[in-house]
């Protein structure tokens, strides 16, 4: 593990979900063969297959029944009769989400585009759930004002992930399995490659390139309860925080509100979607308080708001009242069977409650990084608030800040996001490489950081296990920096992540091997942990107002006059996170900022 | 379960430093809702941080966990520990078998994704695209369904006795993804892929042993995959006729009712 060799592509894009799958696939589409793709896991096990309910599109194929409300059945709509949707509506409905802080020309391109990449997914194959008469069928989901959410019974992500994944192949993209990324190299705002391990040999490499794209994932494993993967530990928004690259909106953290109580594994919003209730410990549908009009439909900040509220009030449920039911009975056998199958076997599996007998417990619980790399709608990563591009590197899905999710995300938008976007960085790369984009000169040898970074954690003897400290950390995060925040606990959970960087100095590592060292993966990933939940308890104490999924309990209004705008954080030397700001694009005319009342 | 302990007899393996497998136990006291992986995670984490395994979602949708327990091939992320214990309390738990170990409980993939790519796991869809969607019943989803929902866990292909004497089989996970594409209507290659899984390699190497019908862990059923693939087979002219004729009204609206 101390001498490190050279590999060169003309593409390398890290991560191979969505966003990076749909980008390597476009990439060779368009002619550029020499793509090589790294992934720290086999691409069919990235985190996008754990995507249950759907891909939000205005396709206009179903509509309510009239006259049987907001929660009544659906029909198809025969030809030729009126829509009901429109992408007008999809972007006023993710504006107000997003609490007026998206972006809202990269909003206009998502909805717009959005029937396009639903309709591309399913000529490459994707199997669909289907109307009678074979249209793609639709389902409601929370926020969204229309039926506008395709699926595939409740494993839409799973189906989307294989279908474009074997679409890459198709085309030769080549896949690094299995290996971790550790270095970003940006010289005078230039990226020139990356440098990684590969998992298996524990070799180090540099891997130069003409254009480098991050299509990492989000970054809730920073919190002791949550849907996400092992794998989703922010590892690239870490890294490029680290290069330099500043980072855009951290603070915002979805908290889903229907996670497994105790093991916080998703139970898919197309539970609500279909008809599902919330109830608490008295066994009322509590949302009536919240959310009169949508109800167990309004968006997931303010339900899990409202969850949390009850459970805080004594009226939750579970031997430590820290849960709430979500009841299908209603729904029937057939209708759970046929819909949401795999929300059923989790719930048995894991809970042992069958959704068609029983309420299942479950609870608030860390879902979706709204912060990230900042790009443009190009996928192009931006060096500051004045859209300065960093030559050669670009990023897309949940790693990336666009913004389109702003304050809080739309279920369904964020599959639209990974696929959309990554296809878009897709031809921007695919663009640079044709108009000349070059392998630029490295100086000294890059991959010196990466080596002495594994070098520290094998060498130290360290006293203190490395999962003590990750342990320590997602509790904090979720104490003092989850659903509600105040001032007191923020600072709280700013002082332990202090202290925790610093015991990390002398954590230790069990397994000394180079061969397939997941006890150094994991030290790795903890280092990523710490770098950005920094960052996003620095911007949650600096925001004081209350916005989308950052609440404050100490700022309870959403204050436009002061905060109507994107954080930006960068790293300044010595270690210290720098703060500034950004302004939203708002379409004065069009969208101007309302009151957000559900 | 409780406070009784539980004894976990895994086997390690570190090719580097190794000459051949042996096997380690670690006694923990788990609680009631303890998976397998969970009792991993605490030895690795506890215990000996050089025990290798793989995960990632721990709720079954990323194939990661296979692994091979008590002579079960099962997804340890939802398998509760208590329903693996014998008499004794104790668990046995090895990598997948009939793959090459790479560490402790990591095998080599390589062979199981060779055949993977070989069946062209892709759709070859029409030239011609509709400017929306293609037209599919829900009665011809329903079929793909039941093929589009694996994991690629690996855990029917290491249970499969054919595979542990050959692996130039295909197998039954890229039979079930050669199987999902044969049987898509939108698939324009049915006869060229019939072709090949009728070779040498291909259905009519599946033994019939069911094995991996028990081993899947999302209820798929390879072996059915298989028989439908050497019916269609045999009448493959017929088939790709009747594939054209469906795809010249994959744009139409399916009629209802």
């Amino acid at each position: 593990m101390t001498h490190s060799e050279t590999i060169t592509h003309d593409v390398i894009i890290v991560g191979a979900g969505l966003a990076g799958s749909w980008a390597a696939m476009v990439v060779g589409q368009q002619g550029v063969k020499d793509v090589g793709v790294l992934s720290k896991i086999h691409p069919l096990r990235s985190h996008s297959g754990a995507a249950q309910g759907g891909i939000a599109a205005a396709l206009n194929n179903v509509r309510p029944v009239a006259g049987t409300g907001p929660r009544g059945p659906l029909e198809m709509i025969p030809q030729g009769e009126e829509n009901v949707d429109s992408w007008e509506l999809h972007m006023f409905d993710t504006i107000k989400g997003s609490d007026w802080l998206g972006d809202q020309n990269a909003i206009e391109i998502m909805v717009k585009e959005a029937p396009e990449i639903i309709y591309e997914y399913e000529h490459l194959g994707c199997v669909f759930s289907r109307m009678p008469d074979g249209r793609i069928a639709q389902r409601r989901f929370g926020g969204h004002s229309a039926p506008r959410a395709s699926y595939s019974k409740d494993y839409t992500g799973h189906v989307l992930l294989h279908t474009i994944h074997e679409q890459a192949l198709r085309h030769g993209v080549k896949f690094y399995d299995e290996w971790y990324c550790l270095d970003l190299i940006v010289e005078d705002n230039i990226c020139r490659g990356i440098v990684a391990m590969e998992i298996l040999t524990g070799q180090v490499v540099t891997m130069r390139a003409k254009a480098v794209m991050f299509g990492t994932g989000g970054y809730g494993r920073a919190f002791n309860i949550t849907s996400n993967a092992f794998a989703n530990t922010g590892d690239g928004v870490a890294i490029a925080y680290n290069a330099g690259i500043p980072l855009m909106d951290m603070e915002f953290v979805q908290f889903h509100p229907t996670g497994l109580y105790r093991h916080g594994i998703l139970m898919s919003e197309a539970c609500r979607g279909e008809g599902g209730y919330l109830s608490n410990r008295a066994g009322d549908r509590f949302m009536q308080n919240y959310a009169p009009d949508k109800m167990e439909l309004a968006p997931r900040d303010l339900v899990s708001r409202s969850e949390q509220t009850e459970i805080d009030a004594g009226r939750g449920i579970g031997p430590d009242g820290q849960g709430i039911y979500l009841d299908l009975r209603h729904l029937g056998r057939e209708k759970i069977l046929s819909r949401l199958p795999q929300v059923r076997e989790l719930a048995i599996d894991f809970v042992g409650v069958d959704p068609i007998d029983d309420p299942i417990p479950i609870q608030p619980t860390a879902h979706y990084s709204m912060g990230g790399i900042p790009t443009d709608v190009n996928g192009q990563v931006m060096a500051d608030a004045n859209g300065t591009p960093v030559v050669g590197f670009y990023a897309a899905g949940e790693c990336a800040c666009v913004s389109v999710h702003g304050a809080n995300r739309l279920g369904t938008n964020s599959l639209l996001e990974a696929s959309l976007f990554g296809r878009r960085a897709g031809y921007a790369i695919a663009d640079f490489i044709r108009e000349g984009g070059e392998l630029m000169p490295l100086s000294g040898d890059p991959s010196q950081f990466g080596l002495s970074r594994i070098k520290k954690i094998l060498d130290n003897p360290g006293s203190e296990s490395v999962e003590q400290i990750a342990q320590e950390l997602k509790r904090n995060m979720t104490d003092n920096c989850g659903i509600f925040r105040d001032e007191n606990r923020l600072k709280l959970a700013g002082n332990k992540i202090a202290e925790l960087k610093d015991r990390f100095k002398d954590a230790r590592v069990m397994d000394k091997s180079a061969r397939f060292n997941t006890d150094l993966l994991a030290a790795l990933e903890t280092e990523h942990l710490l770098s950005f939940s920094e960052l996003i308890v620095g911007g949650a104490l600096a925001r004081t107002e209350s916005r989308g999924a950052h609440s404050r309990t100490d700022f309870t209004g959403r204050d436009d006059d002061n905060w109507l705008k994107h954080t930006m954080v960068r790293r300044e030397e010595g270690d210290r996170p720098q703060f500034s700001y950004k302004p939203v694009n708002i379409d004065w005319e069009r969208y101007p900022p309302l009151e957000r009342k559900y | 379960m409780g406070t009784e302990k539980a004894t976990i007899r895994i086997q390690r393996f570190n090719p580097d430093t190794d000459k051949k497998p042996r096997y380690e136990d670690f006694v923990i006291a788990p609680g009631s809702d303890t998976t397998i992986l969970d009792a991993l995670h605490l030895i690795k984490t506890e215990r000996d941080g050089s025990l290798t395994y793989r995960r990632s979602c721990r709720h079954a949708i990323c194939g990661s966990c296979a692994m091979n327990v008590n002579g079960n091939n099962l997804l340890v992320c939802k398998t509760p520990l208590h329903q693996v214990l014998d008499r004794k309390g104790q668990v046995t738990i090895r990598p997948l078998p009939y793959m090459p170990i790479i560490k402790d409980l990591v095998v080599d993939r390589t062979a199981f994704w060779e055949q993977y790519m070989r069946v062209k796991p892709w759709v070859i869809p029409p030239d011609a695209k509709p400017e929306k969607e293609f037209r599919i019943s829900p009665e011809e989803v329903e079929e793909l369904h039941n093929a589009e929902t694996c994991i690629m866990c690996g855990a029917c292909y290491s249970a499969c006795q054919v595979i542990g004497l050959t692996k130039q089989y295909i197998g039954p996970h890229a039979l079930l993804k050669a199987y999902l594409r044969v049987l898509d209507p939108r698939d324009s290659a049915p006869a060229e892929r019939l072709a090949d899984l009728a070779g040498g390699d291909g259905v009519y190497r599946c033994h019939t042993i069911f094995n991996c019908i028990d081993a899947c862990p999302k209820g798929l059923n390879p072996t059915q995959a298989i028989e439908t693939l050497r019916k269609l087979a045999q009448k493959r002219k017929n088939f790709d006729q009747a594939r054209k004729e469906r795809q010249d009204k994959l744009t139409e609206p399916i009629q209802v009712g």
